[in-house]
């Protein structure tokens, strides 16, 4: 390996490797079905819409996503931090800033066309659409290209990087969408994407200059007095207090941050969709689902590995020899969740009624409300409205906290065969569910076998939660109390939303024993209940 | 020196094919400064990690205090104070939160002491972590160890990270003190000097197993130096402390 060009290859190559193994993966599952499509018996076609997400648009945003963390090293930086994300250890080779930039730019460019014009070549489109083959392999490219010099970029504020990346690439996006609904030739569409790339390449040497000078300017003295607020108090009550605090501080204010971030973007698009009623209810449910689907990113940070130290996804030292159960660890991991739900909903649920309002789409939401006020009634409307909401703020919880039990056993095997097992069963969700409905006989044996099927589910989850409370007592994690108290609560969780279902659903067209085994399974136990024994395991290795 | 502080009794640890601790036994009393040497990957921090409960015992027990540290972690880390070679603290935080963060866990955290320690370390308590050099790093982390006055004091070779201004005027001063008032120090190093010149016993460690385990004085006896002793039983030089 004589030339540093090679030796930056080398190191994209080797460090992830399996990713790039999955990927060939995936075209190879792509290359297979279009050669499979012409002699099959089956009638195998791209025109659902669910069928197409789940094998091509998913993955293939997924696999984008990925390119755009890997050669923008944003797997091992601090998104968040005003230093630069460039590897400050690459700093010190004797080859050129010019080079520096460069080569992970041109290895990231290749990349991303390659992903795009494989997908073109090896997917099955739906028919009727004439697939450009260009623009959309530069649009990649230059995504990728001001995204690296965005994240290498040093920043004299501390989350200025992400504001900035959203507005930038927002706008970026913006103009593509805009000549697409224009219609725009494929070489208007080349003209306005391809001229970003130099561009971007010119930021981005600007931003590894600068980073390689060590020229990080620091604007914090200007937020000094509103920072000051945010310090931890003069004493701690408790050192579970203490926990908590360090919690909230060191990931708690992700979703809020990024919520706050997305919200005033979704809710602009109010003033656009006031003539349109469906799009204004498709944007308030965009607007409801923001929390939970960001809380499932944001997970990510509650957990993840510390590169920082020698075993990066073990616990930090630091926290390790805190004089504090794995219980009570976690106790401060669960508070800082239900914090950051709380502060996320409450930016939604002041901005979406003062949004709808000076937007003047409230009357067609109320004008909504009344209609169902009229159809069931105001206890069942207020029912299900107070439902939905309550439904939406325990998702975002639940969406944080639900992979403690994976990310702290601090084991890489579990992690990333994890995220491998979630992989592969959404992707073969979308072909079976299309399935099932497509074929009335499968649906009406599956109605009948929902009461069994729900019965094994629940014996399972019981079995488990006996399983983890045995561990739990045995391993002296939890106390008697604290474990028959826990039971006691999950207890009056069930009772309560099996008495809101038989309220409800007050028809005797469902069983009661149906809606007690829901609400058996509805209400969360063994995940949650296993993140202390997963702490303990990678506490005590 | 009667009561054992640490009772390491015939721990084997093994990762993979690699035996990090081949059955160790090390019994420490009360009241004296304990020298852990040996060449880098000779098992120094794995017994430390275990002595701490961030390993379990595979084979052999592990007692501080008289508790087990994976069965009882609270009780026991509630009495030591450690300062880990990794010097993991957040980043995020400053130094000032950082000593009231850790003074919540500590019903015998002294707030003069440790006023008059972050004086003496001069780290600024508006700082963050972060932005502190390695050596300033090592000082927080001393400083958080120190302040509760623990009966224990574990440093897992504290030379890699501080300075040697703080390491010849404070760190030894710090260790005699601890040591004078009847409490513990367990510390790693491979720098003998440093190991010479503050403890009253040292234990070599090769290859995961004790070489040997007595009193400073009565290794200088049997050789001239700690540096011959160490080359008696390891077979190889250690690190002379002016290079680390």
């Amino acid at each position: 390996m004589r030339s540093p060009a090679l030796a930056i290859a080398w190191e994209f190559r080797q460090r992830h490797r399996w990713g790039f193994i999955a990927l060939a993966g995936y075209f190879l599952v792509l290359a297979t079905i279009k050669l499979l499509i012409p002699e099959s018996s089956l009638t195998f076609n791209m025109d659902s819409d669910e069928r197409f997400a789940v094998v091509v648009m998913v993955p293939l945003t997924a696999t984008f996503l990925y390119v755009l963390t890997v050669f923008t090293f944003g797997l091992s930086g601090d998104v968040a931090g005003r230093q630069s994300m460039y590897p400050a250890r690459m700093f010190t080779l004797p080859v050129s800033t010019t080079a520096l930039t460069l080569w992970p730019m041109l290895y990231g460019a290749a990349a991303m066309a390659m992903l795009w014009l494989a997908t073109r070549l090896l997917a099955v489109w739906p028919s009727g659409f004439d697939i450009p083959v260009i623009w959309p392999a530069l649009a990649a490219v230059s995504l990728l290209a001001w995204t690296q010099a965005l994240t290498w970029m040093p920043y004299g504020l501390p989350g200025l990087r992400v504001i900035l990346a959203v507005l930038w690439l927002g706008t970026v996006d913006s103009i593509v969408l805009l000549a697409l609904r224009y219609q725009a030739s494929e070489a208007v569409m080349v003209a306005i994407v391809a001229p970003q790339i130099p561009l971007a390449f010119l930021a981005a040497r600007f931003a590894v200059g600068r980073a390689r000078r060590g020229d990080v300017p620091d604007w914090r003295g200007v937020f000094a007095r509103a920072q000051s607020r945010l310090q931890a108090p003069r004493r701690f009550a408790s050192p579970a207090r203490a926990q908590a605090w360090f919690e909230w501080r060191g990931h708690g204010r992700s979703l809020p941050a990024v919520v706050g971030i997305l919200l005033p973007f979704e809710l602009a698009v109010l003033w656009l969709a006031k003539d349109a009623p469906a799009f204004v209810f498709e944007l308030l449910f965009l607007v409801l689902i923001t929390p939970p689907f960001m809380a499932a990113f944001t997970a990510w940070t509650v957990n993840r590995p510390n590169p920082q130290v020698r075993d990066s996804y073990g616990v930090p030292p630091f926290i390790a020899t805190r004089p504090l159960t794995s219980a009570e660890l976690i106790a401060a991991k669960l508070k800082m969740a239900l914090w950051s739900t709380l502060a996320a909903w409450l930016l939604v649920l002041v901005a979406l009624p003062l949004a709808l309002e000076w937007s003047g789409t409230w009357p067609l939401v109320t004008e909504r409300v009344r209609r169902l006020h009229d159809a069931i009634g105001t206890p069942r409307t207020a029912t299900v409205v107070l439902l939905i909401l309550a439904g939406f703020v325990v998702a975002t919880w639940k969406q944080l906290v639900q992979s403690l039990h994976i990310g702290l056993t601090g084991r890489a095997w579990i992690v990333k065969g994890s995220v491998l097992l979630t992989l592969t069963f959404l992707i073969l969700l979308g072909p079976i569910v299309e399935s099932i409905i497509d074929t009335p006989s499968v649906q009406r044996a599956l109605w009948n076998a929902l009461p069994q099927i729900l019965a094994i589910l629940v014996a399972l989850k019981m079995s488990a939660a006996a399983w983890i409370a045995t561990r739990l007592d045995r391993g002296r994690l939890l106390g008697d109390r604290a474990l028959v108290l826990g039971a006691a609560c999950w207890c009056v969780a069930v009772l309560a939303l099996y008495g809101v279902l038989v309220w409800f659903f007050s028809t005797p067209f469902v069983e009661r024993s149906l809606l007690a085994l829901i609400a058996i399974l509805a209400v969360p136990l063994t995940r949650i209940a296993a993140a202390p024994l997963a702490l303990a395991w990678n506490r005590h290795r | 020196m009667s009561e054992s502080v640490i009772s390491v009794s015939e721990l084997t640890r093994r990762f993979g094919a690699t035996t990090a601790l081949d059955s160790v036994s090390v019994f420490l009393p009360r009241g004296a400064v304990y020298g852990l040497v040996g060449a880098n990957g000779a098992g120094k921090t794995t017994l430390i990690r275990h002595i701490l409960g961030l390993l379990r015992a595979e084979r052999g027990s592990v007692r501080v205090f008289g508790l087990d540290p994976v069965a009882d972690p609270v009780a026991v880390l509630l009495r030591i104070g450690c300062l880990s070679e990794e010097n993991d603290l957040p980043g995020w935080m400053r130094v000032d939160e950082l000593i009231r963060y850790t003074s919540a866990f500590y019903p015998k955290w002294d707030d003069a002491y440790a006023e008059e320690l972050r004086r003496a370390f001069a780290l600024d308590p508006a700082a963050k972590i972060k932005d502190l050099s390695r050596g300033q790093r090592a000082r927080a982390g001393l400083l958080i160890a120190l302040a509760h006055r623990p009966e224990l004091l574990v440093l897992d070779e504290p030379s890699s990270g501080l300075d040697p201004v703080v390491r010849r005027d404070i760190l030894g001063a710090v260790i005699r003190t601890i040591a004078d008032e009847g409490r513990t120090v367990l510390f790693s190093s491979h720098l003998l000097d440093e190991v010479e010149e503050v403890a009253d016993h040292v234990t070599m460690i090769d290859h995961g197993r004790i070489v040997l385990s007595a009193p400073l004085d009565a290794i200088k006896e049997s050789h001239r130096s700690l540096n011959e002793a160490f080359i008696a039983h390891v077979g190889s030089a250690a690190t002379p402390a002016a290079e680390a």
